[in-house]
């Protein structure tokens, strides 16, 4: 059987390199078989049906033990390939709805008045809800701070005031443009070192600006100072990026006759998704079920709910399955981002380049929101000496409230920020000693047994053979 | 004119959530044929998790890849994840299933140990085979005894299991503690051309080296690395979220916000750092975040290194380079002689470049 298989997904691999490419023709029965005649390539209107295989494909490097170590292909390798995957927005039920949801446009307001009549009464609007109809209006990781609809205030451009239901997503998006919202513009701050002073706006009246700190002290940083031999100050800055998955977040509730609630959803953390759909919504979570699939990319984006309350919320008012999908600018002004960080360092080395002491001063703009920004704080500020055995090591952060879009998860909380200011200062160390950069982080760099900036004994360090094997690779000192 | 530079860049990356608790729980079905299917909460976000997740059951009850199926991501059927997030997926989540497994697999040596005439603890499961440890030749299929199991002792061959990293609260006063169980390591180094006239930036070549303890599926792992090297381009190089004074986002979208594409990717070699975390499913830690974390840095140290100008804030676009080559410039004629390091590094690095 295996065999068999075996040579079966051989013929459904081979295609692309063959010289004649597919066109047309009723004969194409599988993806991209090779047929009679050459000519152009033309690309169909719609993706030709694929048959299914009868027998499993399974390429040998899946069938062979142990398992550990194969170059194993992913059994969803196959359905990507053949844009067969099944994401959620591929989903759809009988009498589904489109969910659209309306965007602030203003970055901090009071909101006076919604007027949704006009809205509502356009043919094919099933419902429309605010803030008032969520029945526990916030949700966060930590803080619980962020609205799934407005409540009366807006705190960033990119907030929900309402969201539709509709019959088609074309209605949906009309009815926004029917929804008349009256804002009463307020104060707004927008950058962190702004934010941080006192007589600055509040964003989360009456709660400081500053919403977390992170203090990491090991030896006595002053004296570490005090004996080195050159002393190196610098500043770096990184900007706000967002995850840009291919996919958008996407989510369909339905609920069944029995009031149990279901969620289809492009979530990466269903358990904590159920969490925070049952406190927002104030149901047990035994009558809850969260489903996910293959997700496209989440990159940290998608680990906390965003609609998803507001759907179950328009689902149950219609008594029909909801859909909501986010369109490409909703991913950028209403999902999380990366947290833009400004970023001082004092170094202390001595005279062969060894770092004595470290100082280093972090400051997060936290956007609205405080969603993954305490996680974030505390992995960068942890992080920020660098991989290197410093004695003395004194490392502050702090992460500010301004009127962005919120900074939350992204792959490497705050790990890429300050590995650029670390390792760009460790350049312009190694440079100003006159010492290679590769000789200096070999001397510095954490070896087994090593102690962390926060006194744990590390194991299974490989700093230096990644150096060494990359150096290796790269030709690094043959090119000097 | 295009001047040639190389950077290195070094970092360490924890496994797992800042101390708080993340655990994962799993269950492990041994079929009375001998596959396998297993229960997980976590979710595939295209990274291939639940390919390595499904390899680590296997190995644990010496069978294949393909012999497990791999159940995820929905809260009536599958034991509670606290997710894709943090790396945590093939440490946290493998070690999980991996535990249950095992509990499943002393069940399949409790029914084949009466069968072979040895005692469990002499037994080992491999090549879809239960066998007596150093005699191989004495041995019973797996399906045969999952099936005997199943059918004949009514034990059906079923574990579950749950696990969490191990830490120490940090002191509120000094942060000193125990924050993550494990840490990886990895070097990036960068080759670029800088147009010193225009600021532009072109990443050439980019060598990882990336630790992940026991690569439980190399491929995957190059294809997370190669993944995280193109996102780190784009913070080094290219995406900035703009706002106006008002705080509305001014490119929110993929017109005007510019991410790099295949044709921004320079050539990438891949290594794998040899290593094994005794804490670990068999020996794994993880990749997926670190991957992204030391590109950019290596990218600005390889500007430096080819035209002398040190990029203070990212992203590096052709204006801040440019920028930073004038500063540059302006030091170097504030006093001529001290500063002539950063330039003739730069040739013999287009030299061999030529002859390769």
């Amino acid at each position: 059987m295996a065999q068999k298989s075996n040579k079966q997904s051989k013929r459904m691999d081979t295609p692309m390199s063959e010289k004649s490419r597919p066109v047309r023709s009723k004969k194409s029965a599988g993806i991209g078989l090779p047929l009679e005649g050459s000519g152009t390539l033309r690309l169909p209107a719609v993706a030709k049906q694929v048959p299914f295989p009868i027998e499993a494909l399974a390429p040998k490097v899946r069938q062979q033990t142990p398992a550990v170590g194969q170059r194993a292909t992913r059994p969803d390798g196959r359905l990507h390939g053949l844009g067969q995957t099944k994401y959620i927005d591929d989903i759809s039920f009988p009498g589904m709805l489109y969910c659209k949801i309306k965007r602030a446009g203003i970055s901090s307001a009071l909101i006076k008045k919604i007027d949704t009549s006009e809205a509502l009464a356009m043919p094919g609007v099933m419902a429309i809800i605010t803030g008032k109809d969520i029945p526990v209006n916030s949700y966060g990781p930590s803080i619980k701070d962020q609205p799934v609809l407005a409540d009366d205030r807006v705190f960033h451009a990119g907030d929900g005031v309402a969201a539709v239901a509709a019959i088609t997503e074309q209605i949906a998006q009309e009815a926004l443009e029917k929804i008349k919202v009256e804002y009463e513009p307020m104060p707004a701050v927008y950058d962190p070192f702004e934010a941080m002073k006192d007589s600055a706006h509040k964003v989360h009246a009456p709660a400081s600006n500053i919403y977390a700190t992170k203090l990491i002290k090991k030896g006595d940083v002053e004296k570490g100072f005090r004996e080195s031999y050159r002393i190196f100050e610098d500043t770096f800055s990184t900007q706000m990026v967002e995850h840009v998955p291919l996919e958008p977040h996407c989510s369909i509730a339905a609920w069944d006759a029995n009031g149990r609630l279901t969620i289809h959803s492009t979530l990466g953390r269903i358990t904590l998704g159920r969490t925070d759909m049952a406190r927002t919504l104030q149901l047990p979570l035994s009558r809850i079920r969260m489903v996910a699939t293959i997700v496209g990319g989440n990159f940290g984006g998608k680990n906390e709910i965003t609609q998803e309350p507001a759907l179950a919320v328009l689902s149950k008012i219609t008594g029909r399955p909801v859909k909501g999908t986010f369109t490409r600018v909703e991913e950028f002004i209403a999902t999380t981002t990366r947290h833009p960080i400004n970023m001082h360092y004092k170094t202390g080395v001595s005279k062969d380049g060894r770092i004595l002491a470290r100082k280093v001063r972090l400051v997060l703009d936290g956007g609205a929101y405080c969603s993954w920004s305490e996680t974030t704080l505390g992995k960068a500020c942890i992080l920020s000496p660098g991989p290197y055995n410093i004695e003395h090591v004194h490392a502050e952060a702090f992460v500010v409230y301004t009127n962005k879009t919120m900074t939350g998860a992204m792959r490497g909380f705050g790990a890429p920020q300050v590995c650029f200011a670390y390792e760009s200062h460790m350049d312009d160390i190694a440079e100003a000693l006159n010492i290679d950069p590769l000789e200096i982080r070999l001397r510095n760099a954490f070896h087994e047994g090593s102690s962390s900036p926060t006194g744990q004994v590390l194991h299974s360090v490989v700093v230096k053979d990644s150096l060494l094997q990359a150096a290796e690779r790269f030709g690094w000192k043959e090119i000097r | 004119m295009k001047k040639r530079g190389r950077g290195i860049a070094c970092m360490w990356y924890p496994i797992g959530f800042t101390v708080a608790a993340n655990a994962s729980a799993a269950v492990v079905k041994v079929n009375e044929d001998g596959t396998a299917t297993v229960l997980t909460g976590t979710v595939e976000t295209g990274q291939g998790s639940l390919t390595v997740l499904g390899q680590i059951a296997a190995e644990e009850l010496g069978i294949a890849t393909d012999d497990v199926h791999v159940v995820s991501a929905d809260t009536d059927t599958t034991p509670m994840d606290t997710g894709a997030i943090a790396s945590r997926t093939t440490y946290v989540t493998g070690n999980a299933i991996r535990l249950a497994a095992e509990k499943a697999k002393e069940i399949l040596f409790q029914v084949a140990a009466p069968m072979l005439g040895v005692k469990p603890e002499q037994l080992e499961a491999r090549d879809r085979k239960i066998q007596v440890k150093n005699y191989p030749q004495r041995c019973i299929g797996i399906g045969e005894v999952a099936n005997h199991a199943q059918f004949v002792m009514g034990q059906p061959a079923l574990g579950s299991a749950s696990y969490n990293p191990h830490t120490v609260s940090l002191d509120p006063e000094t942060g000193q503690g125990k924050p993550f169980a494990t840490y990886v390591y990895a070097t990036q180094i960068a080759e670029v051309d800088v147009d010193d006239e225009t600021g532009e930036v072109e990443v050439l070549r980019i060598v990882a080296s990336h630790d992940c303890g026991t690569p439980i599926n190399p491929m995957l792992v190059e294809g997370q690395i190669e993944g995280g090297i193109s996102m780190g381009i784009g913070f080094a190089l290219q995406e900035e979220m703009l706002f106006d004074k008002n705080g509305k986002q001014l490119n929110p979208n993929l017109t005007n916000y510019i991410m790099p594409t295949s044709l921004d990717m320079p050539e990438i070699e891949v290594d794998i750092v040899k290593n094994f975390d005794p804490t670990g499913p068999f020996g794994a830690k993880g990749v997926g975040e670190p991957t992204a974390v030391p590109t950019a840095a290596a990218i600005m140290n390889a500007i430096y290194n080819a035209v002398g100008a040190r990029v203070h804030s990212l992203p590096a676009t052709p204006e801040k380079v440019l920028a930073a080559i004038k500063v540059a410039r302006a030091k170097q004629l504030a006093k001529p002689k001290a500063k002539a390091l950063a330039k003739p590094k730069a040739k013999p690095a287009q030299k061999r470049l030529a002859a390769r």
